[in-house]
């Protein structure tokens, strides 16, 4: 008998989306800032798309019941940041200022988790979601500020200024892209996450140089310097492209890996492959265009080699110095420069 | 940003230019400013540093040859892990019985003044039975070899030679999806794990820096090392002649400190295919040039940043453990005391992992401080009620052999267990403090348990079924 009662009750309190449990945290969370201000992005996100925002996308992206995305419009137009007309919900002009500071905090995060920090590609999205509800505007500033005032996120999307204007620029779908023709790519959609994933594990970056090889409604296959990808076109579709221009993107030369023992050679510059953190890493290590590098040791295992540079010995695996573009220095160099 | 707008004093108007120029220079802006700054220092350092013709590299050189070799690296890092412990054992030796004498000959004098003063025996007894012998066993044991082991450890950090380590063996942890300097904290941890732990900070990315701290407890720190030299010397020394005792006990535990290695390579593995899968991050490494250890220097950090440190926190956890001992075997119900209750309630499961239950209860006890898990064992096999101290080995192997019935396979299987058990407290709570999480601090606990468990029961089963075929 009391287990029957136990078992009732543990029901009313935790039986998915009923349960009071669940009922108080969804309330809660509706009642919060982070309600509010993912609701603001949304609408931010269709009205720069162009497209129309509706209680039924919104309830969508946020994962709410009809009624309480209702309450939630009702208490935002209280707030004065939404007005409901008769094309569907639009921003006030307090909404909108108030939207492009999310999006400016998130892009920012996104751009310091990925310069700063080594998390992951595919995790740096949801953190930043969950830390861009927890600063100032004040805070905001600071971090821009800190941070040079990036222009652009990892993913290639503009980071609104204080005043809320962004950089925008041209772009065109991959898959609208000629073959043959060389591209530079400027940006990359990360939501849906599954199709970012599959981005990501091809290695593909904004500022990276790629030519369309072959084309067909199943797959797109593209070329870069060191390797061909292959996409399906409805993940190419979340790649943006321009022209690329005519030089200073790709540097020249051969990976690092190519010296020989006891071979020495300049740094031409990094691939753009190389982002975040390893390439803060390797500057700081001195590995900019004209420096000398010098294969010195090589492991027990073959990997990683030890190389001299600027008369510092730095052991690297074979996947950071393939990133790394040198010229070999030609015989004489070497005697004198040894 | 309203104060600008109305009236911008001169300075918010430059910054305003400024951040408006920043925004607009495209990404490559930052190589370019390192590019520059590099060539300036360039520039004066080409001005103002002269360098003699012959640098130090040939020296340098010709060492470097020989410790990452391809044929001669990895040997000549095992024996330099070999003399290591070897020195270590065989000069903890002497200060260690030293140690023990005087602190136990202080126990005594206390407990005749505790008698002078009239005190009730319960009182003397948990106090300088309890209590203070826990104390001076974890202070005769762990003093000594702690103080050459770091010394010696710090001088190699010192001297450029770990790195070196790190940087011949940085394959073998690529391959379990791991960082190369692992291998640092893992040789940290021979010290001691909660220092190996602390140690992991210097791996920048949290996926391998997790996968360091969970695993770092394969690797018998200073604490488990006394049971480790005890059953090397009992049951693998004994069959040396006595000049090579000391010797064919370092032998051993290199080996146990390989099947160490061996095991964290294969969970690092086994972590990142599954709950933490990525890709191995970037690895860069310095290769400093080989510098003259500052004395001073060495002394200090190995003396007081190391040594006292970890002595201090495991007086601190060995001094609530000495207490339950006491309590268990002077508090008795039913005719017998509480130990050889719960050893007998253990028997069972310490019998099938080819160990019984009175070393389990010792391990249970020990969860603050290994060290006093041969001092437990022995206090529950002789039903002293307190930690004595046996003279000589003989006296110990008699006990253990004769009396108790120690096999080989107790021995391997001792050894074993006391590899791969859980972490001491001290670092589970370092592990809680680095990566202020209760889930890790909780896995970082169990997962190595669970192993031990397994790995022992397939042992000891497997040993059982070829006894019984034998018909032993």
């Amino acid at each position: 008998m009391t287990g029957i009662i136990v078992l009732i009750v543990v029901g009313a309190l935790f039986v998915p989306q009923y349960g009071l449990f669940w009922r108080i945290r969804r309330r809660r969370w509706l009642q919060s800032r982070q309600a509010v201000e993912d609701a603001l992005a949304h609408l931010h996100q269709f009205q720069h798309d162009g497209r129309p925002a509706s209680v039924e996308t919104l309830s969508n992206t946020l994962g709410t019941s009809t009624k309480h995305t209702l309450d939630l419009v009702n208490r935002m137009a209280q707030l004065d940041l939404v007005a409901v007309t008769g094309q569907g919900m639009r921003l006030t002009a307090a909404g909108h200022r108030w939207a492009l500071q999310i999006v400016r905090a998130h892009r920012l995060f996104e751009r310091y988790l990925a310069d700063e920090t080594s998390v992951p590609r595919e995790e740096i999205h949801a953190r930043a979601h969950r830390l861009e509800h927890t600063v100032t505007e004040a805070q905001v500033d600071k971090m821009d500020a800190d941070m040079g005032h990036p222009a652009f996120d990892p993913q290639g999307d503009p980071i609104p200024n204080a005043a809320g204007d962004m950089k925008e620029i041209e772009s065109q779908k991959l898959v609208d892209w000629p073959a043959g023709v060389p591209a530079l790519i400027v940006h990359i959609e990360d939501e849906p996450p599954e199709v970012y994933a599959q981005i990501i594990a091809e290695d593909l970056h904004p500022g990276m140089v790629i030519t369309i090889v072959d084309m067909s409604p199943v797959r797109v296959v593209i070329g870069t310097p060191d390797a061909e990808h292959v996409l399906a076109p409805v993940v190419a579709a979340n790649v943006s492209v321009r022209e690329a221009p005519t030089e200073g993107v790709e540097p020249a030369g051969v990976p690092l890996t190519t010296l020989e023992h006891g071979e020495a050679g300049r740094v031409v510059g990094l691939a753009p492959a190389c982002q975040g953190l390893t390439r803060r890493r390797f500057q700081d290590l001195g590995l900019t265009p004209g420096a000398r590098v010098e294969r010195v040791m090589q492991s027990a295992f073959s990997d990683p080699t030890a190389y001299r540079v600027r008369n510092t010995m730095i052991a690297l695996r074979r996947e950071q110095s393939d990133l790394i573009r040198i010229e070999r220095a030609p015989r004489k160099e070497q005697e004198i420069d040894t | 940003m309203s104060e600008t707008s109305t009236k911008p004093t001169v300075g918010e108007d430059i910054l305003g230019r400024v951040e408006e120029m920043q925004r607009g220079l495209d990404g490559s802006y930052r190589d370019e400013i390192v590019e520059a700054i590099y060539q300036d220092a360039e520039a004066i350092s080409r001005k103002v540093v002269r360098t003699e013709e012959s640098t130090s590299y040939p020296w340098d050189q010709k060492l470097d040859r020989i410790v990452t070799s391809k044929i001669w690296g990895l040997p000549f890092m095992a024996l330099l892990l070999g003399v290591v412990f070897w020195v270590t054992i065989s000069g903890a030796n002497v200060p260690s019985s030293m140690l023990a004498e005087g602190l136990f000959w202080l126990g005594a004098r206390g407990v005749e003044f505790f008698d002078w003063l009239g005190m009730p025996w319960w009182v003397t007894g948990f106090i300088w039975h309890g209590v203070y012998r826990g104390l001076a066993w974890v202070i005769a044991v762990m003093l000594p070899p702690m103080a050459i082991f770091f010394p010696i450890f710090t001088i190699l950090e010192d001297l450029g030679y770990l790195p070196r380590v790190a940087f011949n063996v940085d394959a073998l942890f690529k391959k379990a999806g791991a960082h190369g300097k692992q291998a640092l904290t893992m040789s940290m941890g021979l010290g001691c794990n909660a220092a190996g732990v602390v140690a992991c900070r210097v791996i920048d990315s949290p996926r391998e820096r997790l996968i360091a701290i969970l695993t770092n407890n394969f690797m018998p720190c200073n604490g488990r090392w006394p049971t480790l030299i005890i059953l090397a010397t009992l049951f693998v020394a004994a069959a040396f002649p006595p000049a090579f005792a000391a010797m064919a006990a370092a032998g051993s535990l290199v080996l146990i400190v390989l099947i160490g290695a061996a095991t964290t390579l294969l969970v690092s593995a086994v972590l990142s295919r599954s709950f933490l899968r990525g890709e191995a991050s970037s690895f860069t490494l310095e290769l400093p040039p080989y510098r003259r250890p500052s004395i001073l220097r060495v002394l200090y950090t190995s003396l007081i940043d190391r040594t006292i440190f970890v002595l201090w926190r495991a007086v601190v956890m060995a001094v609530p453990a000495g207490g339950v001992i006491w309590l268990l075997s002077n508090i008795h119900a039913g005719g017998q005391s509480l130990t050889v209750w719960v050893s007998q309630w253990l028997e069972p499961v310490g019998r099938a992992i080819g160990l019984d239950g009175v070393i389990l209860l010792a391990y249970i006890i020990a969860i603050p401080a290994n060290e006093i898990v041969v001092p437990t064992i022995i206090m529950a096999y002789t039903g002293a009620g307190m930690m004595i101290e046996l003279d000589t080995m003989a006296e110990l192997q008699h006990l253990l052999v004769n009396q108790q019935g120690w096999t080989l396979l107790t021995a391997v299987c001792l050894m074993l267990f006391s590899l791969l058990h859980n972490p001491c407290s001290t670092t589970m709570w370092t592990v809680y403090r680095e990566t202020r999480s209760v889930k890790w601090t909780v896995v970082s606990g169990l997962m190595p348990l669970a192993i031990a468990f397994l790995l022992l029961f397939i042992v000891a089963q497997t040993a059982y079924w070829i006894m019984g075929l034998a018909g032993m």
